[in-house]
């Protein structure tokens, strides 16, 4: 009981955050004294916090439906989803003076899962990713082939994942949201959703430390459909 | 120059309209500041405490620990409840919280500590 009222709260904290700024950015509003260009990027940055926090709470809302059938399992293009995801966060990575680049090497094209949950496990990453790289730094999307999977890696440059948090995480799912001391923006949530999706498609996540940063990472079953192309 | 310590972007351009027309850098972590601030002393220091890497604590350390630093007069800006008697001892002047402070608070301040 004490840990899932632990969990309620991480969670409720995190996404407290983007109401917080939606408050300020309101406040912000100066239609007397600001010019066009001004009032439209406060607009424009409401419209973004607020359609991050929308996604993070429909993908809440999708782990309690994930049991009920709605979520079918298919062939889906790797590439044409991980595009997907840069299209919508290329404009937030440049606002925040950051970079998001990617890199396929995969020869499988296909692999086993479910569209919308596979985006968002890449979607999760890559804010993540977002969010603890610093300033004018790179953050790598990379999609490649991996021992009978294709695996698509997130790589940031922050600060280095806590141990005991990787260990979770080499399971292959996380249990619950957690404060990650080291990485304190996050309450982990949108590892957690991304861990849960991904456990979903019976795609394992995992970490891999580095000394400047971390990658995350999920290994998604190739579909066998692809050989049909080869 | 008012130093504006927070790993959120769009709070931190928040605080900097606030603190219009005075000056303003914004750090997004604690290294960044404290490599600055070895620079140039600011008037004023707006702190974020949950930050990536090391937290807002480590800058309170860090600067309580040197002469010059220490008299720099810091306010939190926190979704964690403080109040300044807590901190009193590391030059925290105020605390804000996240989710009920106005650009009028940060004004008030300002003009308070900023000639």
């Amino acid at each position: 009981m004490e840990s899932e009222v632990n969990s309620i709260l991480v969670a409720a904290h995190e996404l407290k955050a983007p109401l917080a700024c939606l408050r300020q950015l309101a406040f912000s509003f100066d239609f007397e004294h600001d010019d066009q260009p001004s009032l439209e990027r406060t607009r424009a940055q409401m419209l973004e916090v607020s359609d991050r926090a929308i996604k993070q709470i429909n993908d809440l809302t999708k782990i309690a439906r994930l049991e009920d059938g709605l979520f079918t399992m298919e062939p889906v293009a790797v590439r044409a989803v991980c595009n997907d995801v840069i299209d919508e966060l290329q404009t937030l990575f440049r606002f925040n003076n950051r970079e998001l680049n990617v890199h396929y090497s995969n020869r499988t094209r296909l692999v086993i899962a479910n569209r919308n949950l596979l985006h968002s496990v890449i979607y999760n990453f890559c804010l993540n990713a977002m969010h603890y790289s610093g300033e004018k730094t790179l953050s790598e999307l990379t999609v490649r082939d991996h021992a009978g999977s294709v695996q698509v890696l997130v790589r940031d440059f922050g600060p280095t994942l806590p141990m005991d948090v990787w260990r979770e995480i080499k399971r292959g799912w996380i249990k619950k949201p957690t404060s990650i001391a080291m990485r304190p923006g996050s309450s982990g949530l949108g590892l957690y959703i991304a861990s849960r999706f991904s456990r979903f498609m019976n795609a394992p996540i995992g970490a891999i430390r580095h000394r400047d940063g971390t990658s995350f990472f999920v290994n998604l079953p190739a579909s066998t459909q692809a050989s049909l192309f080869s | 120059m008012i130093f504006i310590i927070e790993d959120d972007l769009t709070m931190a351009e928040c605080i900097k309209k606030a603190c219009s027309p005075h000056p303003t850098r914004i750090f997004f972590n604690c290294y960044d500041a404290i490599t600055a601030i070895n620079h140039h002393l600011p008037q004023l220091i707006f702190l974020d405490i949950l930050l990536p890497g090391p937290n807002g604590f480590t800058l309170l350390h860090e600067l309580a620990s040197y002469i010059d630093t220490a008299k720099i007069p810091i306010i939190i800006l926190s979704s964690i409840d403080f109040t300044h008697q807590d901190l009193s001892t590391y030059g925290v002047i105020a605390c804000l919280h996240k989710d009920s402070f106005t650009p009028k608070d940060i004004k008030a301040h300002v003009s308070a500590y900023i000639q």
